[in-house]
């Protein structure tokens, strides 16, 4: 560690492109003061240039922005003006476009300006470090490396940070510790070589991919249906990723390492294909024109088609045999299985695994530290669930060896270079294991790096071979768990599917305050994955336990446009509202208790004897979103989206969501303004509103001031334990029962229904919508009363429940709730 | 029948420009102050006019709080600089205020009660929204079906009179095109030079580079609204902006806007006392009320009442100024009473000119006295629709 602490007090972006000014945003999401910077403009004001990116921001999807006014606190320069505030930059991020001399003359012109201590770090992806540092002066090149963000930098964990030859230590653990904890990324070392790791690897294995689906045949649709999801990718899969990172971006990185790895065994695959450049040629460069391998015709989605050498409807589908062998659970049985069969999809999968294995093992030594570094690069860069060595080492390392080695002595792998010696080692059973990740220059396994900042994250990203035990069992039931890590602080952590909120939560949940009021000095709800929580189920758990939450794909996420994606997000939460059971039965008493047990518990996270924090991190709606708005503090990640989304399925928030937001309407308006927030409230439930981010969650109000915003989620549970024990030594207290809560009342009742009038008049919504808003208003005023009438909050509580009863009553509602769990959308009644 | 005792005589008219809300070159001025300046320039066109004699000043607005609350009236005329011997009284009628402050000024005067009076409107839709700050509405609405009307916004409306009077949506856009096109025609060629009564605007604005309050000072003198490039091939690209079926779009509306108008009326004995000079008389006013769902029709009703009450026929109408709130409401009015479409509007509508609420009525005024006195004409009207469902209809007869 050095003497003096590295504090990041600003940093400057050069180069407002798709890169730099999407830095700049995560910057500023960050609360890191951003200076950005772009050629003066010719003509008008001198910054026209950056002020139109920073434009820009506010209109991509999706957002690199936490809320559009983010925006305006980036701070435009440009070089003609604005040299002399690099002074102040601890950072200085390059991100021109890829040309050498460019950077070269730019390097010239800004250095005379850094900072004493500035850092200067080179966001290039296909340039060599050592030969960008050789353009640098050489007094200032113990501070200069290269930084590698992965586009679209705020949702992509990974940060390669390569090092040049004079790269002094302390500079990249000062950086290491500030991109992990100041910008939630997940860094890795990476060499001087080209491409780096993530990029190297991740384009081999799509032009492997390209190679072998031409090789058999195969059309684009049909290989983005096998590449995708169903083994654990981003749905974009593999030719839809390349449109939306650009056609000529990807040609760019093949040509890169075409041109610098003249040696390499795959060299002559290093090559654009000609359909690929014809393409490009004809300015079809995926998403940003609107046309690449797909494009969209009115509603249709169709796909170039290389036999017929047009477009036709893109409807490739996997072979249902094929997926079938897929969805085997069994890792080595499904491997041998794909091995075994003929189907030509069958082998075209077996090829690109084979071949991407070959490429990592022959290529580990020269372009990563270890195993797990390459993993980590291509899940976090590119979004696989699981890195190429975890599903070797788990399909079973030796016979998936053989298998390679018997394909490269028959020929049929792209290169005939063998296995390196250690990957054929007879002897070795996998390349992770609870000891460190294989290294093969140092055949040693290295551990993880020890950097002082990774102690923040007791519970780090899991790799397969690693030992996971999530500290000492408190008490354990079908619904939680409830664990500690050896200190003071209980924490409760739900076993359901999609951490979904049934009875079994509920009683656990109670029981867990029950014992931390007891024993411990506070609770936190964190759960060992996102997401945090999709909401009631009131469905009884099926026979035989929970099934294990899958993990989301994060890269998939991204792809998608965030409309759609609230939109799914909103269909996964109501799905877990699925009373059908107990309809079909009659059993709407049933239903009533558990709304009852559901209040109960959230109250008792606001009114238990000790602090209660949740640690949200990614979905946390409909009555999760209720469990957070009742403890007496939420921490939550960056990527967290909140949402009341009830009304979706036909019902209402009714697990103190309402209440709790006519008593922040009250406390908004302080004495005043309470119809205003009221109103906004109504708009957030009735529409509903799922956030971008967990600063639009304050925004919108389903987090406080109080609440805490955290950039890494690996550093959540910590950051939610400290906020926990800084309420308990606080001499927390809960908050005193509030027992004269102005009710907005029956006019305010009327004044939204005005609303909901026009919109049901204009057709924008349906009479059940109509009927639902009404609800909702009604709720939230606190019922037909006078304006200013003093309630209490089970008052509100009642008329939750009442009306949420209503709706459940109502056969529209009942249909809304039936058609969901048949179908997976929603139903406009 | 009138039981007046003397006549009513429009004495000057004046306006300001109007500007668009909310973010119009007039968003930053208040509509107490704009009420002073125009009441200013109104009282400078009777140079021998002694303020003290005025009677009573009676200000139009439709959302009469905040900026324009605390009885806009009296705080503007003190701002004016008049005599605090001069009283003030704010009246609302939404849409109609302003003719309705002119109409009960001059019948003040026809009853013989007073001699010399102000009529005017004033309103910022920039500072205060439609519908007001807080707006609340009674549940007692929701009790009977034919009361929802009340709660329908004025987008609705115009869409149920556009399906009910088979109004359709290229009727609309031609019709929005035509406003802008004539708007754009008189303000080229000066027609509003003699009724605009220029404002300068003073904006007072932080400078963070020099640390100091900037003033920004500009004269607004031309109204904001009217777009050269409207057309209607482009009016006929914008989404229904109330009716995810319907045909009234932001583009065949009337605009949000800001502005003020005054008007000086006198009775025949203070014309020769002060030595003013007659533009015109007031002959006479109506008001009726429709249901309220279909509230633009409103005019349906009152042009008759009027025309009955003055005894004039409609042909002998020369220039009608039709409040444009929606191009629907204005076709189906000009639909139902056959209304001679050359003679409305002819230097544009609301839908380009902009719609300040409760000062329009004062502002069209002075453009009927104006224009009629310029084309020698004799006749002139201004009507139009009200929220909740009614009409207002006044008559004027250029000297």
């Amino acid at each position: 560690m050095s003497a003096t602490p590295f504090l990041v007090r600003k940093v400057a972006v050069l180069g407002a492109g798709v890169m730099g000014a999407q830095i700049a945003a995560h910057l500023v999401n960050a609360n890191v003061e951003a200076i950005l910077f772009e050629l003066p403009a010719k003509e008008g004001d001198p910054n026209g240039n950056v002020l139109k990116a920073v434009d820009n921001l506010r209109k991509l999807e999706p957002s690199p922005l936490a809320t559009a006014a983010r925006a305006g606190l980036i701070r435009p320069a440009n070089y003609d003006q604005h040299l002399g505030l690099l002074k102040e930059c601890d950072v200085v991020i390059e991100a021109i476009s890829e040309r050498m001399d460019w950077k070269s003359d730019l390097y010239k012109k800004v250095a005379p300006h850094l900072g004493e201590h500035t850092i200067f770090a080179s966001n290039t992806s296909g340039l060599s470090i050592n030969q960008l540092a050789s353009a640098f002066p050489a007094e200032l090149r113990h501070r200069f490396c290269g930084v590698h963000f992965f586009n679209p930098p705020r949702y992509m964990h990974l940060v390669e940070l390569i090092a040049c030859k004079e790269t002094e230590a302390g500079i990249l653990d000062s950086l290491e510790k500030f991109l992990v904890t100041n910008l939630g990324k997940g860094v890795i070392r990476a060499k001087d070589t080209p491409n780096f790791i993530a990029n190297r690897v991740g384009v081999f294995s799509m032009l492997a991919t390209i190679h072998h689906a031409e090789r058999l045949g195969i059309g684009f649709d049909t290989v983005d249906a096998l590449t995708g999801s169903l083994i654990g990718r981003p749905k974009s899969a593999t030719f839809r990723t390349a449109d939306v990172v650009g056609l000529d971006t990807f040609a760019h990185v093949v040509n890169t390492m075409k041109d610098t790895l003249p040696n390499d065994p795959w060299h002559k695959y290093y090559a654009v294909p000609a359909w690929l450049k014809g393409l490009i040629d004809q300015g079809a460069l995926g998403q940003k024109t609107k046309r690449g391998v797909y494009q969209k015709v009115g509603r249709d989605i169709q796909v170039l088609d290389l036999k017929e050498q047009k477009y036709r409807v893109s409807d490739g589908k996997a072979d249902e045999g094929v997926e079938e062998i897929l969805k085997n659970k069994n890792v080595s049985e499904r491997f041998a299985q794909l091995h075994a069969s003929n189907h030509p999809q069958a082998q075209f999968l077996w090829a690109v695994y084979r071949d991407a294995f070959h490429y990592c093992a022959a290529h580990l030594a020269d372009i990563a530290n270890n195993a797990r570094d390459l993993d980590f690069a291509i899940r976090w860069g590119f979004g696989w669930e699981t890195g190429p060595f975890e599903i070797w080492q788990s399909a079973g390392w030796q016979q998936v060896a053989k298998w390679i080695a018997e394909d490269i002595a028959a020929g049929k792998a792209m290169t005939t270079t063998p296995l390196p010696a250690w990957a054929a080692d007879a002897a070795r059973v996998g390349v992770h294991t609870p000891q460190g990740s294989f290294a093969p220059t140092a055949t040693s396994y290295q551990p993880r790096s020890a950097l002082p900042v990774y102690r923040r994250q007791p519970f780090s990203d899991k790799l397969l071979g690693e030992e996971r035990q999530y500290g000492t069992t408190i008490f354990e039931t079908d619904g939680v768990r409830c664990w500690h890590t050896g200190d003071d602080i209980a924490i409760v952590s739900f076993k359901s599917r999609m951490h979904a909120i049934g009875d079994d939560v509920l009683d656990g949940v109670q029981q867990a305050i029950e014992v931390a009021e007891k024993d411990y000095a506070g609770l936190v709800i964190w759960q060992t994955e996102p997401p945090f929580s999709v909401g009631a189920n009131l469905k009884k758990t099926p026979a035989g336990g929970a099934r294990p939450a899958s993990k989301p794909s994060g890269f998939g996420k991204l792809l998608r446009s965030f409309k759609k994606e609230a939109e799914s997000l909103a269909l996964k939460a109501a799905r877990q509202i699925g009373v059908a059971d107990q309809l079909m039965a009659g059993k709407l008493a049933e239903v009533e208790h558990l709304v009852e047990q559901f209040q109960i518990t959230t109250q008792a996270l606001k009114y238990s004897m000790i602090p209660t924090v949740a640690a949200v991190d990614g979905l946390a709606l409909g009555g999760g979103c209720e469990f957070v708005m009742h403890c007496d503090r939420a921490v939550a990640t960056h990527e967290s989206y909140l949402g009341l989304v009830e009304v979706g399925v036909g019902l209402l928030p009714a697990g103190g969501g309402c209440k709790e937001f006519a008593m922040r309407a009250v406390a908004d308006g302080k004495g005043g303004a309470t119809s205003f927030f009221i109103q906004r409230y109504f708009k957030a439930v009735a529409t509903p509103e799922v956030s971008r981010s967990a600063e639009h969650a304050r925004d919108i109000g389903y987090l406080r001031a109080t609440d805490k915003v955290v950039m890494n989620r690996f550093e959540l549970l910590e950051i939610a334990k400290a906020e926990v024990r800084a309420l308990a030594a606080g001499g927390y207290r809960p908050p005193l029962r509030q027992t004269a809560i102005p009710a907005a009342g029956r006019s305010e009742i009327a004044t939204i229904r005005t609303v909901l009038e026009n919109m049901l008049a204009g057709g924008h919504i349906s009479e059940h919508d109509h009927l639902i808003g009404c609800k909702v208003a009604t709720v939230m005023c606190g019922g037909d009363v006078e304006a200013g009438s003093l309630v209490d909050e089970q008052w509100f509580l009642d008329l939750e429940r009442q009306h949420f009863m209503e709706l459940l009553a109502t056969e529209k509602t009942q249909a809304r709730i039936e058609h969901m769990l048949k179908t997976g959308r929603p139903l406009r009644n | 029948m009138s039981k007046q005792v003397q006549d009513a005589y429009i004495v000057s008219a004046t306006r300001s420009p109007v500007g668009k809300a909310p973010r119009g070159m007039l968003k930053n001025v208040r509509p107490d102050d704009l009420l002073a300046h125009v009441l200013k320039a109104a009282v400078a066109q009777c140079s021998g006019m002694d303020l003290k004699a005025i009677d009573d000043v009676i200000v139009g607005c439709a959302m009469p709080e905040a900026e324009q609350g605390m009885n806009v009236a009296r705080i503007g005329l003190l701002l004016a600089g008049f005599p605090d011997t001069v009283s003030g009284l704010t009246i609302n009628r939404f849409c109609s205020s302003g003719v309705q402050a002119v109409a009960m000024a001059a019948d003040r005067i026809r009853l013989g009660e007073a001699d010399v009076m102000i009529a005017a409107g004033t309103e910022s839709m920039s500072m205060v929204p439609m519908g007001g700050n807080k707006p609340s509405f009674s549940p007692a609405i929701f009790e009977k079906d034919e009361n929802v009307g009340i709660a329908y916004g004025m987008g609705i409306t115009a869409e149920r009179v556009a399906e009910k009077w088979k109004v359709t949506r290229e009727e609309q856009d031609m019709f929005a095109a035509e406003s802008h096109r004539r708007a754009l025609r008189a303000i080229e060629s000066g027609e509003f030079k003699d009724e605009i009564a220029p404002y300068t605007v003073n904006e007072k604005t932080p400078d963070l580079v020099s640390r100091e309050v900037k003033v920004k000072s500009r004269v607004a003198s031309h109204d904001e609204g009217p777009r050269k490039e409207t057309s209607p091939e482009g009016l006929a690209r914008l989404r229904p902006a109330f009716s995810v079926k319907g045909s009234v779009t932001a583009g065949n509306s009337s605009q949000m806007s800001d502005g003020a108008g005054a008007v000086v009326l006198m009775s025949e004995a203070a014309m020769k006392r002060f030595n003013a000079t007659p533009m015109g008389r007031f002959l006479g006013y109506a008001v009726a009320g429709v249901p309220p769902d279909v509230m633009g029709i409103g005019p349906v009703k009152a042009i008759p009442k009027v025309l009955q009450q003055t005894g004039l026929k409609q042909d002998a109408l020369d220039w009608i100024e039709l409040n444009e709130a929606f191009a629907a409401q204005s076709l189906a009015v000009i639909k139902e009473l056959g209304l001679d479409t050359s003679k409305i509007n002819p230097l544009g509508g609301a839908i380009a000119l902009g719609h300040p609420l409760g000062a329009t009525g004062a502002i069209r005024v002075a453009t009927l006295m104006h224009g009629l006195k310029r084309t020698k004409k004799k006749y002139g009207m201004v009507t139009m629709c009200i929220g909740t469902g009614m009409g207002a209809a006044g008559v004027f007869e250029s000297l």
